[in-house]
């Protein structure tokens, strides 16, 4: 009774997490979503509670409050601008989480087979030894991959994730930097948990399992090393992906369908967010996973022409003359903390009669719909707020373009050069504007560290300085 | 040496090919100057305002013939002044090698060196003595002004209280300089100006000089390519002719004002405005011709003068617009002829060294030490890059594309079922090992994965950041394994569950509430 009372929450916790990502489709009925999300949580785990994990629950509820206040004021303290670096972080708490479950899960099963090999029946164990104590030996053996995977992938979620958020924080380097020995030394680690699984599949011994946590740690470690700043959407929402496979891996060793399923949706949720990413870089998955873009496979075209500066007084005459302004947010707003001042801007402008919109490249920032999101902090209605291939052919009839802190996502090269390492890669055509102010801190090159035929073109002017002080300089002198 | 300039005998020529202000600088170049007497009072230069810029003033046109080394003109030299010309003497003058071979001839049989300065490459070094262009500029700027001294209107459309007027409407046919210069005028003027011309590229500067361009429809594969010709645009096809006549007798009605500038360099006029556009054309309009001088892009145009038809339409056939505007001509002219003097003179010494091996002097000079070198080779730098052809993406007809959309799909299909039976394989293959209790579950998975899919597609792509923290805080559910572990076991067993209790909780929380923090931000405007 008490069981499928437990399995029936289950299910409605379920249908309320699917419906929670679902209504993600739309402003309006996202914000109806999350109290899907939390409602479901809240039912899985009160029934959780009452249910099989009846144990301590006093312990169990002060901790979960302890977490809440700890998470309450991580959540309304973060700035907008830090939502990657904090992604990131709590990723990494699901990972440790995930590693923690399949160790325990381990302990259980050693304790229950070692007290039922001493002649107990089973009947005495709480939930999971009681569940434990009912398997067969296949059934064990089965169980014992399932927590082995679930504490490889979770110990790779951990490391990498602590290591996204030292690179988002910019606590560590942010270029892509390896180990001697390279991607010799993953598939090392690899071949090493795989070894370690037979190992443990035959012995169930506890040695093995720490090794293979070893190996997994630095797995993540290394594989997040790897990979530049610019690759860091596809990074994070990796992780992401992985995070959702470790708790359906601890779901099935659990046997908890709840689990399993919020796991496999999470799982495919980060996924599909990489495919989208790594799509939007024209990149393969693969190949961002292995870390840095490919050595350019031939003579990359010179760029001729010099990079044209311009002052703030220029900018304001052309906005003022102008009737249509897209502005294409980058990274570089993010890090100036510009948006304000952005949004400043385009209530400025749209306020004289003139018509302001924002293109967004799918891979903006450092974290898939960064942009929209430090946009929408600053107010900007996000109805003016386009996606890359709603905006690009309206480039042509546009009087001015406005790029603020974004490199490699308008870089002309993309189409025009077959040999630039990013070649192919779909980009914002904002050179096809009429005239383009490129508001940048230096001459220097984007992430990938190529350089950017835009800012050399003749109706490219170059806007240098810090984009937040250039904006607040320039608004003053929008009429 | 010394440089003179003749009276122009041209009859009707204001135009004069040295300024007191072009003789000082001159000078600069080491050079002395003489004038004829007279040779520029029509252009509003007197002998006194020569002779106080240090210019020699001669009583004849013998004398200054006598006199200078070198001889500046605006109009080609005259058989009489040809005969003048000695052995040695230069004369910079606009020639028109391709139309005057006789007098080249003539020249060179004098063993003169004659300079053309209609024969200036097109280049960029070049263009501070393109002649061409500069008195282009000014037949552009005076045939609006032209236009204007015959229309019956105001350019700008006023609302007034004594009523209202109507802006006139301007179109302009060839977009080149002198196209360019009356487009220019018009807009300033206030009217509303439509240009045209057969080159798509000229688009850009059309706009920009804030006239709307004449759009064709025509496929542009055919279309000419201006830079392969110096920037002039070359003949078209008869169906391009026929539909752009088409598109005239289209706009004809409307116009007040018409200015035709079309005209390619020793060619005749193409015939742009038919007599049937003109007598579609409202009473008190005005055509001015400034093609007049090569049969005129108008079928009625008369050269040289200005009629009236039938109808009420006035159309102008001068070809002297830049006489007509001699002060103005003459400073730019003389400009021009200034500076091909200083590209003769490289050491601004007063010896003129003919560098025949320099691409512009070589280029304008069509004979020279008792050689005709008209036509000149083509010149080394390219005048205007050339355009890379566009590749155009192959309209499909809707059988190839039926065909397109059917191999697609079949493809799709294909891969689809290949996916299925795979999946659908190793599902078996799974099932046929793995215990029922785990099949259980996995068929579970299978299907979460499945929904994942199909729900995650539909996300909006602004909603990617609030996605992931959704799926962050709901990726927590591992709370649920901690907490059914928690009550069981060991004193080891209940730390590691409590902790993982604890980490869960911080995430749940802070997911969610970053979430809403978002979501609440997105906002209509």
């Amino acid at each position: 009774m008490e069981f499928g009372f437990t399995t029936a929450a289950y299910v409605v916790a379920a249908i309320l997490f699917i419906l929670s990502l679902g209504g993600l489709s739309g402003q309006e009925s996202a914000k109806r979503a999350v109290w899907y999300g939390i409602a479901g949580m809240a039912l899985a785990v009160a029934a959780t509670l009452i249910g099989p994990g009846s144990g301590l629950w006093l312990l169990s509820i002060i901790l979960i409050a302890g977490g809440g206040v700890i998470g309450y004021q991580l959540a309304t303290k973060v700035q907008m601008t830090q939502m990657p670096e904090l992604v990131a972080a709590m990723h990494s708490l699901v990972g440790l989480a995930a590693v923690l479950v399949g160790l325990i899960a381990h302990f259980e099963i050693s304790r229950v087979t070692s007290l039922m090999a001493s002649g107990f029946d089973g009947s005495e164990f709480a939930t999971f030894g009681a569940l434990i104590a009912k398997k067969t030996a296949v059934e064990l053996n089965i169980l014992r991959v399932e927590l082995f995977l679930g504490i490889f992938i979770g110990a790779v979620t951990f490391t990498g994730s602590v290591i996204a958020y030292g690179k988002l924080a910019g606590r560590v380097n942010s270029a892509a930097a390896k180990l001697p020995g390279g991607h010799m030394l993953n598939a090392g680690a690899a071949i090493l948990s795989a070894l370690c699984l037979i190992w443990y599949f035959n012995t169930g011994g506890f040695f093995p399992l720490f090794l293979m946590t070893l190996a997994a740690l630095f797995i993540g470690y290394h594989l997040i090393m790897g990979i530049g700043g610019a690759d860091m959407p596809v990074v994070v929402s990796m992780l992401n992906s992985y995070s959702g496979w470790a708790a359906a891996a601890i779901g099935f060793s659990l046997g908890n369908d709840l689990l399993i399923v919020v796991g496999a949706l999470v799982g495919s949720s980060g996924a599909i967010l990489s495919y989208i990413m790594c799509k939007a870089m024209n990149r393969s998955f693969v190949s961002v996973i292995l870390g840095g873009f490919g050595g350019p496979a031939g003579e990359q075209m010179a760029i001729d022409g010099e990079q044209i500066a311009i002052d703030s007084d220029g900018v304001a005459t052309a906005l003022n003359e102008a009737d249509s302004v897209i502005i294409i947010p980058g990274y570089g707003m993010a890090v100036a903390q510009a948006q304000s001042a952005v949004a400043e801007l385009t209530r400025k402008l749209r306020a004289a009669g003139k018509e302001v919109r924002f293109a967004i490249h799918p891979v903006a920032g450092r974290l898939p719909g960064h942009m929209n999101v430090l946009l929408a902090e600053a107010k900007v209605p996000y109805d003016i707020v386009m996606e890359m291939d709603e905006i690009n052919d309206d480039f042509p009839s546009t009087d001015v373009a406005i790029v603020i802190g974004s490199n490699d996502i308008v870089n002309p090269a993309a189409q025009d050069d077959p040999n630039s390492p990013i070649a192919g890669m779909p980009v914002l055509e904002c050179w096809k504007a009429k005239q383009v102010f490129v508001s940048k801190r230096g001459q220097g090159t984007g992430y990938s560290g190529i350089e950017n035929p835009l800012f050399f073109k003749e109706n490219t002017r170059m806007f240098y300085g810090d984009a937040k002080k250039s904006l607040d300089e320039l608004l003053p002198k929008i009429n | 040496m010394k440089i003179g300039a003749p009276k122009e005998v041209f009859e009707g020529e204001a135009r004069v090919a040295m300024t007191p202000a072009s003789a000082k600088d001159l000078q600069k170049l080491g050079h002395s100057c003489v004038i004829e007497t007279g040779a520029g009072m029509l252009a509003g230069f007197s002998d006194a305002a020569y002779k106080e810029a240090g210019v020699e003033v001669v009583k004849t046109a013998a004398a200054l013939f006598k006199a200078a080394e070198v001889i500046v003109k605006v109009r080609p030299p005259t058989e009489t002044e040809v005969k003048r010309l000695t052995e040695g003497q230069t004369v910079i003058s606009f020639f028109y090698p391709g139309q005057n071979e006789k007098l080249m001839a003539a020249a060179n049989a004098k063993g003169a060196s004659v300079i053309a300065m209609d024969m200036v490459p097109r280049i960029s070094r070049a263009q501070k003595m393109d002649a061409l262009s500069s008195m282009a500029n000014i037949a552009g700027y005076r045939a609006v002004i032209e236009a204007g001294n015959n229309f019956g209107r105001f350019f700008t459309g006023q609302v007034t209280a004594a009523g209202k007027v109507p802006p006139a409407k301007v179109l302009v046919v060839g977009a080149g300089v002198a196209g360019l210069a009356a487009i220019g005028t018009s807009t300033s003027l206030g009217a509303i100006t439509y240009a045209f011309d057969v080159r798509p590229e000229v688009a850009e500067q059309i706009e920009s000089m804030g006239a709307e361009f004449v759009f064709l429809e025509f496929d542009d594969s055919e279309l000419p390519d201006g830079a392969a010709t110096g920037g002039y645009a070359p003949p078209s096809s008869p169906e391009f002719q026929a539909k752009q006549l088409a598109k005239f007798r289209e706009i004809a009605p409307d116009m007040d004002i018409v200015i035709t500038t079309a005209l390619i360099p020793g060619r005749p006029a193409p015939k742009l405005w038919t007599k049937d556009m003109v007598e579609m054309m409202k009473p008190g309009s005005v055509v001015v011709d400034l093609a007049a001088e090569r049969g005129g892009n108008c079928d009625l145009t008369v050269m040289d003068e200005k009629i009236v038809t039938d109808n009420g339409v006035t159309i102008i056939g001068y070809t002297d617009f830049p006489s007509r505007m001699a002060a103005q001509s003459s400073t730019l002219y003389s400009n021009n002829i200034r500076h091909m003097l200083a590209d003769l003179t490289p050491e601004k010494d007063g010896v003129i060294d003919h560098n025949m091996e320099d691409d512009v002097i070589r280029g304008a000079t069509v004979t020279h030490k008792n050689e005709i070198t008209f036509p000149p080779p083509p010149p080394k730098v390219q005048a205007i890059a050339v355009q890379a052809k566009k590749e155009k993406p192959k309209e499909l007809t809707p059988e190839e594309k039926r065909a397109q959309d059917v191999a697609a799909f079949k493809k799709e299909t294909r891969n689809q079922v290949a996916l299925l039976s795979v999946g659908a394989v190793l599902l078996l293959a799974v099932g046929l090992v793995a215990p029922a209790s785990f099949m259980q579950h996995f068929i579970v998975f299978v299907l979460a994965v499945f929904v994942g899919f199909q729900v995650i597609w539909g996300v909006a792509h602004s909603l990617h950041t609030p996605l992931m923290a959704v799926t962050n805080a709901i990726s927590s559910i591992i709370i649920l394994g901690a907490l059914t572990q928690i009550g069981s076991g060991s004193a080891l067993v209940v730390i590691l569950a409590a902790l993982a209790v604890f980490m869960t909780g911080i995430n749940i929380f802070g997911g969610f509430l970053v979430t809403r923090r978002m979501l609440a931000m997105f906002q209509k405007s």
